[in-house]
């Protein structure tokens, strides 16, 4: 009857023991080096805690994370150039989390998603995609191909001024984008964007409710489309060569800094619109909205 | 200087004429031949003579109303069933968005747009698993989230109200398709927002 009992008392501490020990096992902290091909892709999953990106001279990619919570753990693979990180949760519940620190050649190519997780990037100067569902991404961009997508998390990008390919978009976060160059599209829903080029060869944002503010430079010839329905567009541009624009709003309001005067779209329909040639009119600037508020201005 | 009869539009029923008269009287003729017809065929015993001129007279109201029938049906069928537009216009389609019915003057574009099947069918889909998606999101991101496709759901609204207003205005057609793209692309992304996975 003792024995029994004894048993019985015991059982719960021996469990209790064991989901100490699981827990013990999940936090802490994970290192792993593992040898990569200079311009390989490198692949990094995390749901949340936060993900930072170097890049280094080296031909490894080298991987130091926090664990909290119910990590289950870090899986990291490297096979025929392709590197993958992935921090795996366990099956018990979703709220661990990862600080993970990655060091990866500065030439790769780098593919990181994240849900409540924050991205950094540094160095890195090869193709960047980066996706996260609520977490901001910081990045600092070279001359290659940037996509950087969040839904409700901000997107902040700097750049120095080199030609690349850069696709950003958010719902709801801000959109921040300094020194970029080259080709940009940008849209957003609600957030409000604020952009700054470098020499832009084309420009086309889109938004609904959110505001843009443009400030750059645009190459010869380039062009720029903006719109968006309620949001404001505020313009300052300057061009090699100078453009032509055209301007249009349905109910919005036309102001810029050359003293051209706006005129109405027709004798008895709402909607203004302004056109017009600065400089040799080289590259295009066409800006509309429905009732956003719309400036121009030729100088940056 | 009148317009031809035939071009003539017909708003009431009133305006049509009670009885139509022939442009020249054929009765003369006719009479002359139903006159001459029981020397021909003579009558069979026992049957009774035609009442020839009541008859006749019955004949023209017939055709009359007739007539006015189908003019009548005509014209229902023009104002009832045909769209605002003309023939040529597209009606906007059951399942359009809410308000979409409403934009009397949508383009051929815009009808064009919506009314894809792919598109429906694409669209209806993500709604239906946007509830869950939007579940699994933190509150903060939800909220956000939320409060972006409101403003996508306004957008849509105001761009169809004004475009009620002046239905060709180009600039608007084209803000209203960016913008039904636009909610597409929200939606696949807060579809593909799934834990672990990431957009």
């Amino acid at each position: 009857m003792n024995m029994r009992m004894a048993c019985r008392l015991s059982m719960p501490l021996l469990l209790l023991c064991a989901s100490a020990g699981a827990a013990a096992a999940s936090e802490g902290t994970f290192e792993r080096t593992v040898p990569a091909q200079p311009r390989g892709v490198v692949e990094i999953s995390n749901v949340a805690g936060s993900i930072e990106v170097s890049g280094w001279d080296r031909q490894e990619v080298s991987v130091h994370a926090e664990l909290e919570g119910s990590v289950e753990r870090v899986d990291v693979s490297s096979d025929d150039g392709r590197t993958t990180i992935k921090v795996v949760l366990s099956h018990s519940g979703h709220h661990g989390e990862a600080k993970l620190h990655v060091q990866i050649p500065k030439d790769s190519e780098l593919d990181v998603s994240a849900v409540s997780a924050d991205i950094q990037v540094g160095g890195v100067l090869g193709v960047q995609r980066l996706n996260a569902v609520s977490g901001d991404v910081n990045a600092e961009i070279a001359a290659a191909d940037v996509d950087a997508k969040t839904v409700s998390g901000e997107l902040r990008l700097k750049g120095h001024g080199q030609a690349a390919r850069l696709h950003l978009s958010s719902v709801s976060g801000d959109v921040r984008l300094e020194h970029g160059g080259g080709d940009l599209e940008a849209g957003t829903v609600s957030g409000t964007m604020v952009l700054s080029l470098d020499a832009a060869r084309s420009v086309r944002t889109r938004s609904t409710s959110g505001d843009l503010h443009f400030n750059g430079k645009l190459a010869r010839g380039a062009t720029f489309d903006a719109s968006s329905v309620s949001g404001d567009l505020n313009v300052r541009a300057g061009a090699d060569g100078g453009y032509a624009y055209e301007v249009s709003t349905f109910s919005g309001d036309i102001s810029d800094c050359f003293d051209a005067k706006p005129e109405r779209s027709g004798k008895y329909m709402p909607g203004s619109t302004l056109q017009g040639t600065r400089g040799e009119g080289a590259g295009h600037v066409h800006l509309k909205t429905m009732s956003g508020d719309i400036q121009l201005c030729d100088r940056p | 200087m009148t317009e031809p009869r035939d071009e003539r539009q017909v708003r009431s029923l009133r305006e049509l004429p009670q009885a139509i008269e022939p442009q020249r009287d054929l009765w003369p003729g006719i009479e002359a031949r139903i006159s001459a017809l029981p020397a021909a065929a003579p009558q069979a015993p026992g049957a009774h003579p035609l009442p020839v001129r009541g008859g006749g007279a019955r004949l023209r109201w017939l055709a009359a109303a007739a007539m006015l029938a189908s003019v009548a049906v005509g014209v229902w069928i023009g104002r009832s069933l045909l769209p605002a537009g003309g023939p040529g216009a597209a009606a906007a389609p059951a399942t359009s968005p809410p308000g979409f019915a409403a934009l009397s003057g949508a383009s051929a574009l815009d009808a064009a747009y919506v009314s894809d099947p792919r598109y429906q069918r694409q669209h209806a889909q993500l709604l239906r698993s946007l509830p869950a998606r939007l579940a699994a999101l933190p509150p903060p991101a939800r909220a956000k989230v939320m409060a972006s496709l409101a403003a996508l759901t306004k957008a849509k609204e105001d761009l169809e109200s004004a475009l009620g207003k002046d239905p060709g205005n180009a600039l608007l057609q084209e803000l209203l398709v960016d913008t039904y793209q636009d909610e597409m692309r929200v939606l696949s992304d807060v579809q593909a927002s799934d834990a672990g996975r990431g957009i």
